[in-house]
């Protein structure tokens, strides 16, 4: 409680930041669930540098895509084309498609195009059945169970880098030459390809305000039964308190805002309040037994008595969100890293903050009841 | 051993079988999202304005027709907004005539006279109706082509009461474009005569007409897959549609190349026998979603049990396609994507690789954690935490929940956050034992005591947790639902199990003055 105005401070600098970056500054980071747009996930055979993967998009007009590598290797990226043409929505999605394909044909480049073109296809992209039939001529029986190891392998490494990698799943010389003959092998796989229509980015800003908001209004209305009017405000003074910082933080980060991160802030506001409630439930303790105590060394004793509680769980929360985060992989790291902010400001924010809106609160409103002295 | 105690132990030996039950093995009853197993995931739009043009066209060919047989005149009838047409220049005389006929035969329409004109507006019930129906036969349609195709487990529905949305998901697809080609075919199917065409452009192709389009006519291109492009100018009338088929299977035309063949209903057959007698000798088209799929001359007249085939510059795959296209039926009205994420099976596998080693990650450093500062109260906390992730697994495989990578996010958040029950019923037990109580009656108590602000604690995150599940589709639904089992679960293993874990231990020992917390 000695610190509330030192933390009040923080918090006020940290939420002015944030209302500095949205009105003048950069804003959020909106990513394709939000503005639509198409975004692929790539793996190729061999390390390609990003300024040349740059330049392929360049030569053809996509220059502005985003790309950024995934993990170590030079070999996984993700691509969001730039967002094209204003116009009608169903043109919008359309191009959008589009464009996700030349992105793909450029990076191939011109020597799958011709391969293509004698009609070879690429082994990386055929399915199962299209491979059985293609080893169906002349290994009718072992067709599938060949066509099946291959498919396995190709799920376990992503991409075939090698024909000798197919031999060394014990396939005979002979079938990996018929292969040969029917199949090459392109530099990239597509691990994925998502494209999402503008519609859906409106509707999902609005759902996740009103989720949001939503959330924050069934705590103040489940705190208000079971504790005070004034303990409820306090706890949602707290918790929206909560989710601007760990939005202001991670717009500042510059990642990007996706479902997973509305996700994240969204499970804040349950976790926060946690902590809040365990405070807020040894105040009420407190007030019936530390009678001759005032009410701020009452709010005091309760943070100081339940503080190793909430140390303890937030430290435990904390390790596993930087498991999740450290070891997670790529597609997860944002929401990882959301929850990371969020456990951090939610855990200062119970201890620094909750108990002084209470304080606040009854010198302000002089409640009657349920406050103590 | 108390008899309480005994059959509290059965109960818990009960769950953890039943959970183990329900969950073994975890490959085959625990169901993955599509963002682990691979598989498309669609949002389409159906544009269900289409469903009420084609009505209106069929409503006014039924009025030109009516007031035909009742020798009413009028100069044109035009349609103006969606829903909407008018009756143009009539005769003042015969306004009461238009209106009983309008009330007797109309009733879906309202009406109002201005001057000469007559204007008619669908009744908005009617409308609705409409609207409604078209979502409904379009979630039939693509239920009926997927079901062809061979996905395994497709899930259809439409997104809200009473959208116009329509959610695909298709787990484990492996040719993701043949698929959305299968799915966003209208599948309109018509016979129609040609006029004149091909042509390179408007112009040669009208010259012989003035260059206006006859009002029985209308202009249509030729498919650029299919034929040579152009233009083409058709009759509007189809004698025949694709609703007139009985059966469509793959075929060859005489030069062997692949074609859709097909038989036509009863009533349909005699129609086309009429029809090409009538005919004989004029080029004929197939038209699929108002695009020219082939041109032949109707050189016999084909007798209503023969049926034919559809020609065109197909491939195999593209006749079998088509063919399975026009079995499921065609969609009462185009559709148009919204959304198309597909995930590739290799990127899920690395996921879930992923996400398994954060889990066991996340529960060593927990159990590190705990061991090292409750001592061995610590293993205590471990095993309710590993009962509830037996638990959890159980749940997702009874309620046949879908387990994604957020869900698996959402364990690892169990987790972490499962402990918190463990941590405050220990920090409860410390400060009981601190003030001199004895381990028994300061265990008993930190239970007590700690049980509401552990419910308290829990119930908000769960009030979040719906809130998100909401909100949320496929993959944030998973989340949500992995939180609220596993939280609920928590109070049942870290309170109940917990406790039984002490009360087992310290009922063992003779001396019960320490704890090792």
């Amino acid at each position: 409680m000695k610190f509330k105005f030192l933390a009040f401070g923080l918090s006020g600098i940290i939420i002015l930041v944030g209302i500095l970056n949205f009105t003048v500054g950069k804003g959020i980071n909106y990513g394709v669930d939000f503005t639509g747009g198409t975004l692929i996930r790539l793996m190729f055979k061999h390390p390609v540098e990003i300024s040349e993967l740059r330049n392929s998009l360049g030569n053809i007009g996509l220059g502005a895509s985003k790309i950024q590598e995934m993990g170590k290797g030079h070999r996984e990226y993700i691509i969001r084309t730039a967002q094209v043409i204003e116009g009608e929505l169903e043109q919008e999605i359309e191009a959008h498609e589009i464009i996700g394909n030349r992105v793909v044909e450029a990076l191939k480049g011109e020597d799958e195009k011709s391969a293509a073109e004698q009609g070879l296809r690429d082994l990386n992209s055929l399915d199962k059945g299209e491979l059985t039939a293609a080893l169906q001529d002349m290994f009718s029986d072992q067709a599938a169970e060949m066509a099946d190891k291959i498919v396995s392998f190709r799920v376990n490494k992503g991409i075939i880098e090698d024909y000798t990698q197919i031999q060394d799943l014990g396939i005979s010389r002979e079938a990996v030459e018929h292969l040969k003959e029917k199949t090459y092998l392109s530099r990239l796989t597509v691990l994925s390809k998502e494209t999402v229509g503008p519609q859906i980015g409106h509707d999902l800003r609005r759902r996740a305000t009103q989720a949001t908001v939503w959330a924050l209004i069934g705590m103040l209305i489940y705190i208000g039964i079971r504790f005070k009017f004034g303990f409820g405000i306090s706890a949602v003074i707290t918790l929206a308190h909560d989710v601007l910082v760990t939005i202001t933080i991670f717009a500042i980060s510059g990642r990007e805002m996706n479902l997973p991160v509305i996700a994240a802030i969204l499970t804040i506001v349950g976790y926060s309040l946690n902590d809040t409630i365990v405070i807020f439930d040894r105040v009420r303790d407190n007030i019936k037994t530390l009678r001759k105590h005032t009410f701020q060394e009452v709010l005091d004793s309760s943070i100081n008595q339940t503080l190793s509680r909430t140390v303890i769980t937030s430290g435990t929360t904390l390790l596993t969100v930087l498991a999740l985060f450290l070891f997670g992989g790529e597609v997860i790291s944002d929401f990882a890293f959301t929850m990371i902010i969020g456990v951090v400001v939610g855990t200062y924010s119970s201890i620094y903050q909750s108990c002084s809106w209470l304080y606040f609160w009854k010198k302000i409103f002089k409640p009657k009841k349920g406050f103590g002295r | 051993m108390k008899k309480g105690l005994r059959w509290k132990i059965i109960l818990v030996v009960l769950v953890i079988l039943l959970a183990l039950f329900l969950a073994y093995p975890p490959g085959e009853k625990i169901n993955l999202g599509l963002d682990l197993e691979g598989g498309m995931h669609l949002v389409f739009q159906v544009v269900t304005d289409d469903a009420i043009n084609t009505e209106t066209d069929q409503e006014i060919i039924r009025l030109q027709d009516q007031l035909k047989r009742k020798n009413i005149e009028y100069e044109k009838i035009t349609k103006g907004e969606i829903g909407k047409f008018s009756i143009q220049k009539i005769n003042p005389d015969q306004e009461g005539q238009i209106k009983n006929l309008l009330d007797d035969y109309f009733k879906e329409w309202n009406y109002s006279v201005i001057g000469d004109t007559f204007s008619l507006s669908m009744r908005a019930n009617v409308a609705q109706y409409l609207r409604d129906q078209s979502v409904n036969q379009a979630k039939e349609t693509i239920q009926n082509r997927v079901d062809e195709f061979g996905v395994a487990e497709p899930v259809i529905q439409r997104q809200g009461l009473g959208g116009e949305r329509l959610i695909v998901e298709l787990p484990g697809v492996e040719n993701p474009e043949r698929v959305m080609n299968i799915i966003k075919t209208t599948a309109i199917l018509q016979w129609k005569l040609v006029n004149a065409g091909p042509a390179p452009d408007r112009e040669t192709l009208l010259k012989d007409f003035g260059g206006e389009v006859p009002e029985d006519m209308e202009v249509l291109r030729g498919d650029p897959k299919r034929t040579e492009g152009g233009y083409y100018l058709v009759s509007r009338v189809a004698p025949i549609t694709g609703q007139d088929l009985r059966a469509a299977r793959q075929s060859t035309d005489e030069w062997n190349s692949p074609a859709v063949g097909f038989t036509l209903k009863t009533e349909g057959g005699r129609r086309f026998e009429k029809f090409t007698s009538e005919n004989l000798g004029k080029p004929l088209s197939i038209i699929l979603d108002g695009r020219v799929q082939s041109v032949a001359t109707i050189e016999d007249v084909i007798p209503a049990a023969t049926g034919g085939i559809i020609r065109g510059k197909f491939t195999y795959e593209d006749v079998e396609d088509l063919v399975l296209i026009l079995k499921a039926g065609s969609l009462p009205a185009t559709i148009k994507t919204l959304e198309n994420r597909t995930i590739g099976p290799s990127l899920g596998a690395d996921s879930i690789r992923k996400g398994l080693s954060s889990i066991a990650i996340a529960l060593i450093l927990v159990l590190v954690f705990m061991v090292f500062y409750y001592r061995l109260s610590g293993f205590n906390a471990i095993a309710a935490l590993l009962l509830n992730i037996i638990i959890l697994m159980g749940a997702l495989s009874y309620f046949k929940a879908t387990l994604t990578l957020p869900g698996i996010a959402g364990i690892i958040l169990t987790i972490g956050m499962a402990v918190d029950a463990n941590v405050l019923v220990f920090e409860r037990i410390r400060e009981e034992l601190s003030l001199g109580k004895s381990v028994w009656s300061s265990i008993a108590t930190g239970f007590s005591r700690a049980f509401r602000t552990i419910l308290d604690a829990n119930v908000t995150t769960i009030v979040a947790a719906v809130f998100l599940f909401q909100f949320g589709t496929g993959p944030i639904r998973g989340f949500a639902v992995t939180l609220i089992i596993g939280i609920t679960a928590s109070m049942f293993t870290a309170v109940f199990v917990s406790h039984l874990i002490f009360d087992i231990i310290l009922s063992k020992r003779k001396k019960r003055e320490k704890l090792s917390i």
